[in-house]
């Protein structure tokens, strides 16, 4: 065997350990899914299935209200990016370009919050939820959501705003655009990739959060994916057909948002330095 | 925030510049101070008193000054709840940093196509952690588990893991270390991707094997990344709840100080022992914070 040759296969291997590593538990879900419920509670078990059926995709559908889950938490998360990259933008402005004191500080206290332990905050949430009467409304979840991205879309975002040259707001400056003009027509568009890597960032954290969506909306019709599925097992029965079909359904669109944009995830998750 | 640096003379640029400032930041401020400041200064508060829903005077808060800390120093269950969460950040902190060291280091390999190995890096980490809590309860399953039909294959005995206290314990710290360690994989790989491979030519040309490259050029110049990434981890096992509560099904066989917390003041609604213990678990989280904190402002200076 040739040197070449040899090497070429050591970084195939390699290559598989890490797709393997990442990808079995999703793959395993996904054949999962398509296996019948008798073929299920068999031993001992098959990994390649039988017979495809989509019987569980239809019951998790019109069984359970999945579709309703997904719905929340859409509504959830795209509310928590758009008013997270907003107010993100913002500050990581003034952090990026203005002269304030105490910067060193306002860094500080952003990577600060951005550890505080989420269950920490739940039982003071839970009260101010339950003394405005937002229990169980969409905006109990998107404001504690968005608020908890700000330290990283921030992070993100002001690394971004530096590198765009400062001649460019000082040019639409002088034709007439005011700061905060130059800020959404020259800075923002300008850093686009940055504004969608903290988006992204922002947007699964939303859509991964369990802790308090479970407080926070415990009525069914308003659970999340995340708590809905996790409410499919039974204090004895765990369905694992109908939580298999569900978790694909979940997971697909994370799943291709990832894929599309993956190079941009894991530049944003190095620069701001994310929770994991 | 506002207060002037002492300074000659301000002129009006300057003073409408530091206004803008005050109301960019504004925004992000108010929702930080609404949903973590005022939340984390308001458990201090509610931590002094009794204060349970359950009882008859429950409504009405009772002044306890420390009380409900010496409580805790005499709850059994809080204890077992801290001992857990120390366990599970002992075993799965250096876990994760061993497996995502191997994961980053393999996936820095030249490669000429790239995505699947970094998607295989990213699948883990967006996936939910619930989620990763259930497919691996279903693969700890004694009957119908992808471990135990593995065991069997090798010739093993089927384990009962999820009914099992300590292989539990290990089910739920492999689940751990799987979810976390491609988080940690992708912080090495940024580190790794620096180091200049000219060190290596030179140190190859001098008659070095791989592994005495690995030790003498790779590890040190990996350090900060591998504290960046231990200090992480560390933080955030601290914090460890939606696996366990998952792989149980909210169970309490085995419980994390988060479980304890969340159990404590949401399902028992007793709010004032509650607030103690999570303000004990800030105590101890803001702790390792600020040894980050200051790490990284030394690596700035």
């Amino acid at each position: 065997m040739s040197r070449g040759f040899r090497q070429r296969i050591w970084l195939w291997l390699a290559a598989a350990a890490v797709v393997v590593n990442g990808f079995f538990p999703a793959v395993w879900i996904l054949l999962t899914s398509f296996k019948t419920e008798a073929e299920l509670t068999r031993i001992p078990i098959t990994w390649w299935p039988e017979r495809f059926t989509l019987q569980n995709y239809v019951q998790a559908l019109t069984g359970a209200p999945i579709g309703r889950y997904f719905l929340n938490s859409l509504v959830v998360a795209t509310g928590a990016t758009v008013l997270c990259v907003f107010v993100s933008a913002l500050a990581a402005y003034a952090l990026a370009r203005l002269r304030i004191p105490y910067k060193t500080l306002i860094f500080s206290l952003l990577v600060g919050v951005s550890m505080f332990p989420t269950v920490t905050l739940l039982l003071p949430l839970f009260e101010m939820v339950l003394a405005l009467g937002l229990r169980n409304t969409y905006i109990a979840l998107i404001l504690p959501h968005a608020a908890l991205s700000i330290p990283v879309a921030t992070l993100v975002l002001v690394s971004f705003f530096q590198g765009i040259p400062k001649d460019l707001e000082a040019a639409a400056m002088v034709d007439g655009c005011t700061r905060l003009g130059a800020l959404w027509r020259v800075v923002v568009p300008l850093s686009a990739p940055g504004v969608f890597t903290a988006g992204i960032l922002a947007f699964v954290n939303s859509w991964d959060e369990f802790l308090l969506a479970l407080t926070l909306m415990p009525s069914q019709a308003m659970r999340t994916l995340p708590v809905g599925i996790q409410f499919l097992q039974g204090e004895y029965t765990f369905p694992w057909p109908l939580i298999s079909a569900a978790l694909v359904i979940a997971l697909v669109p994370v799943a291709v948002v990832i894929a599309l944009f993956q190079e941009r995830v894991v530049g944003g998750l190095t620069q701001g330095g994310v929770k994991g | 925030m506002t207060r002037p640096e002492p300074r000659p003379r301000r002129s009006l640029g300057d003073l409408s510049e530091r206004a803008l400032a005050f109301w960019l930041l504004a925004p992000a401020a108010l929702l930080l101070g609404l949903v973590a400041l005022y939340p984390v200064a308001r458990l201090f508060y509610n931590s002094l008193f009794r204060r349970r829903l359950t009882d008859e005077t429950g409504v009405q808060p009772v002044f306890v000054g420390l009380g409900n800390f010496a409580q805790a120093w005499a709850d059994e269950r809080f204890w077992t709840a801290l001992w857990n969460t120390l366990l599970i950040v002992l075993v799965t902190v250096p876990g994760a940093l061993v497996v995502g060291l191997l994961l980053a280091l393999l996936a820095n390999l030249p490669f000429r196509v790239r995505w699947p190995v970094r998607l295989g890096l990213l699948l883990p980490w967006a996936l939910p952690l619930v989620f990763a809590g259930l497919i691996f309860r279903w693969f700890f399953d004694s009957q119908y588990g992808v471990v135990n039909d593995v065991l069997v294959r090798l010739g093993g005995e089927r384990l009962f893991w999820v009914t099992t206290p300590e292989l539990l314990f290990w089910a739920i710290c492999l689940t751990i270390i799987w979810k976390t360690s491609s988080f940690v994989a992708l912080i090495l790989l940024a580190g790794l991707q620096v180091i200049p491979k000219e060190l290596y030519e030179a140190a190859a040309v001098d008659g070095a094997s791989r592994w005495q490259s690995f030790w003498r050029i790779t590890l040190p110049l990996l350090l900060p990344a591998l504290l960046v990434a231990a200090i992480f981890r560390t933080i955030t096992a601290f914090q460890t709840f939606d696996i366990p509560y998952a792989m149980q099904n909210g169970g309490s066989a085995f419980e994390t100080l988060a479980m304890y917390v969340r159990t404590t003041s949401i399902e028992n609604l007793n709010f004032g022992y509650g607030s103690a213990l999570a303000v004990l678990m800030f105590l101890l989280s803001l702790g390792v914070t600020l040894v980050y904190l200051r790490y990284i402002r030394g690596v700035d200076e």
